[in-house]
C-alpha cells in the first residue's frame, strides 16, 4: 500500500514553479526529499498538507485524496517544520494540552512515553527548547495521536553531528512495525545516505529522479580524465567541472561508452545534486 | 471549531484582554464623556495587539497544521472577536447604569448611555468587523491596514451619529430628550443594532471565508 501518491502536481508561481511533481512512498519506508535551496521542496510539501493551492494534480494519502478527505487524514499525519516555532513563550504542557484536543486517537500514555524517550520536560517554554529538541517535540506530538505518516519540512537542518545522529536513529526505529512512513526534506545529504530507503531528487520544481537510494546512486556515474578526453564525452556529461587535472563530471549510466578509458565512479547524493544544480546554471 | 475557539481563548489572547473590558467600561464613569470611546478602545488596543500576537506566534501555521477545515478557522476567529467585543459593550453598559445614579441631572453635550446609545455602539462595531475581517482575510496575516480602515470607519460613524444627535432636534430628541422615557423605542433601537451586528458580522464571515480560501500558508 502507498503512504503518500502524488501525481502530476503543477503550481505556478511568478518566478517559480513545481512542473508535473509525481512521486510514491510505499507504507513503512523513509523517502528522503532532497534538492537545493529553494527547489521546491518545502512547496511541495506545503501541497500535500493542503496549505498551498495547486494549480493542478493529485494527492493521495494512505489510498485516500487529501483533496476530499482532508480533516480525516490531518488525523493520520504527523508534520514537523524544522524552523517554524509555534507560541514559543509557552510550556510544552500548555501547548500540548491545547494540541491534544483536535486528535481523536491521542494517546497520553504514548505521549507520556515519548516525552521520557527524548528527556522532554513538559515545564519547559518551547523557546528554552534546543532546536533538536523541538523537532523531538512535533515527533512525540504526531506519535501521540498516532500519525501513520510523518512529513517533516527539514528536521535535522541546524542540528548539531550528535543530534542528528540521534533523530536519524529515531526515525529508523519508527518504521521498524511497518506502519509508519516518513517522507523527510533535507540538503543535509548524509543524514539520507545513513537512514533512508527511497530519494526523490528536485530541482527547479521539477523531479530529477524518484527510487530507491542505491539504484538512484548507481544509475549515474562520476567520470574525470584529462581536459582532452571531455570532448569525448562533453555531449553525454550532464554537467562538469575543469580542474588543474582535468575535468570530473556527471553522466547517465546508460550513456557510459563500455569501451571508453575514463575514470567512472559512482557518485555521492551531495555529487549528483551538487553537478544538477550545475546544469541548471549553465543553461539558465 | 469549539477547539479552535478555545486555543484562541487559552493561547492566542493575552489575559489582558479579558480585564481590559472591566478597566474601560471603568471609563463610563466619566460625566458627560464621548462614550463612544469606550468600546473604541477594543479597536485601538485589543484588536492589533491580539492579531500581532497571532502573526508573531505564526497562528496561521499551528491552525492549519490542525485536522480542520479553514472555514472552521475563519468561524473561530470571528467567535473569538464578537467574545470580546461583547465583554466589552457589556462591562461598559454595566457601568453605565452607576453613571446614570452617579449624576442624575448631569447635562450632556455627547449621547448619555441610554439603550439606544447602546444600539449604536452595536452598528458601531457593525462597520468595523465587516471591514476588518473582510481586509484581514486576503492574507490572513496582515491585520495594519484591516485595522486602520475599519478604526477609521467605525470613528466615522461615530463623529456623524454624534454630530447628528446635537444638530438635529428629531434625533437630538430620541437620545437626549423625551425619547429616552421611551423604552420601547430605546430597547427597538437596540435591537435594531444587536441585528446590524449579526448581519455585518455574517456577512464578513462569508467575504473572509472566500478570501481565506485563497490564501496560501507560507
Amino acid at each position: 500500500m502507498l503512504a503518500l501518491d502524488i501525481r502530476n502536481l503543477n503550481k505556478k508561481y511568478p518566478h517559480f514553479q513545481i512542473k508535473d511533481v509525481s512521486f510514491q512512498l510505499e507504507k513503512g519506508y523513509i523517502m528522503g526529499f532532497i534538492g537545493a535551496n529553494g527547489a521546491g521542496k518545502t512547496t511541495t510539501i506545503k501541497s500535500i498538507l493542503n496549505m498551498v493551492q495547486v494549480d493542478s494534480g493529485e494527492i493521495y494519502i494512505l489510498g485516500k485524496n487529501i483533496a476530499d478527505h482532508e480533516i480525516e487524514l490531518k488525523q493520520e499525519i504527523g508534520c514537523a517544520f524544522g524552523d517554524i516555532d509555534f507560541y514559543t513563550r509557552s510550556k510544552i504542557k500548555t501547548l500540548t494540552d491545547i494540541t491534544k484536543k483536535f486528535y481523536k486517537n491521542w494517546n497520553d500514555e504514548t505521549y507520556y512515553n515519548y516525552l521520557k524517550r527524548f528527556k522532554l520536560d513538559e515545564n519547559k517554554k518551547i523557546a528554552e527548547l534546543s532546536r533538536g529538541m523541538k523537532v523531538k517535540y512535533s515527533l512525540a506530538l504526531a506519535l501521540s495521536h498516532g500519525a501513520k505518516l510523518l512529513i517533516l519540512d527539514e528536521p535535522t537542518s541546524g542540528l548539531d553531528p550528535v543530534s542528528r545522529d540521534d533523530l536519524l536513529d529515531i526515525f529508523q526505529e519508527l518504521i521498524i512495525g511497518g506502519e509508519i512512513s516518513i517522507l523527510f526534506s533535507t540538503h543535509i545529504t548524509s543524514d539520507l545516505e545513513r537512514c533512508a530507503d527511497y530519494i526523490t531528487f528536485i530541482e527547479h520544481g521539477q523531479i530529477i529522479a524518484s527510487s530507491e537510494k542505491n539504484e538512484l546512486k548507481e544509475s549515474y556515474r562520476l567520470l574525470s580524465g584529462s581536459e582532452a578526453q571531455l570532448n569525448e564525452v562533453r555531449e553525454h556529461l550532464i554537467s562538469y567541472k575543469i580542474n588543474s587535472f582535468g575535468f570530473t563530471g556527471l553522466i547517465h549510466a546508460k550513456d557510459i561508452d563500455p569501451s571508453s578509458s575514463l575514470r567512472a565512479t559512482t557518485p555521492s547524493l551531495d555529487e549528483i545534486m551538487i553537478y544538477f544544480a550545475k546544469k541548471e546554471d549553465v543553461y539558465v | 471549531m469549539y477547539n479552535l475557539v478555545m486555543k484562541d481563548l487559552k493561547l492566542g489572547v493575552n489575559p489582558w484582554f479579558f480585564v481590559l473590558p472591566l478597566i474601560m467600561g471603568g471609563l463610563m464613569l466619566i460625566p458627560g464623556w464621548v462614550y463612544f470611546i469606550v468600546p473604541l478602545y477594543f479597536c485601538f488596543i485589543t484588536i492589533p495587539n491580539m492579531f500581532g500576537g497571532f502573526k508573531s506566534q505564526n497562528d496561521l501555521m499551528f491552525s492549519t497544521m490542525m485536522p480542520v477545515t479553514k472555514t472552521d478557522i475563519v468561524k473561530s476567529r470571528i467567535t473569538v472577536v464578537v467574545i470580546l467585543e461583547l465583554i466589552h459593550l457589556l462591562a461598559a453598559m454595566i457601568f453605565s447604569i452607576f453613571t446614570f445614579r452617579l449624576y442624575p441631572h448631569l447635562t450632556y453635550i455627547f449621547y448619555p448611555p441610554h439603550m439606544g446609545f447602546w444600539g449604536l455602539c452595536f452598528i458601531m462595531l457593525a462597520i468595523f468587523n465587516i471591514i476588518f475581517i473582510s481586509m484581514y482575510y486576503k492574507t490572513a496575516y496582515k491585520y495594519g491596514a484591516a485595522t486602520t480602515a475599519s478604526t477609521t470607519a467605525a470613528i466615522l460613524f461615530a463623529g456623524v451619529a454624534q454630530w447628528a444627535g446635537i444638530q438635529s432636534p428629531w434625533v437630538n430628541d430620541i437620545f437626549y430628550g423625551s425619547g429616552t422615557d421611551n423604552t420601547a423605542l430605546q430597547l427597538s433601537i437596540l435591537i435594531a443594532g444587536i441585528v446590524i451586528f449579526i448581519a455585518f458580522t455574517l456577512i464578513a464571515y462569508r467575504i473572509a471565508v472566500k478570501r481565506f480560501m485563497k490564501v496560501e500558508i507560507l
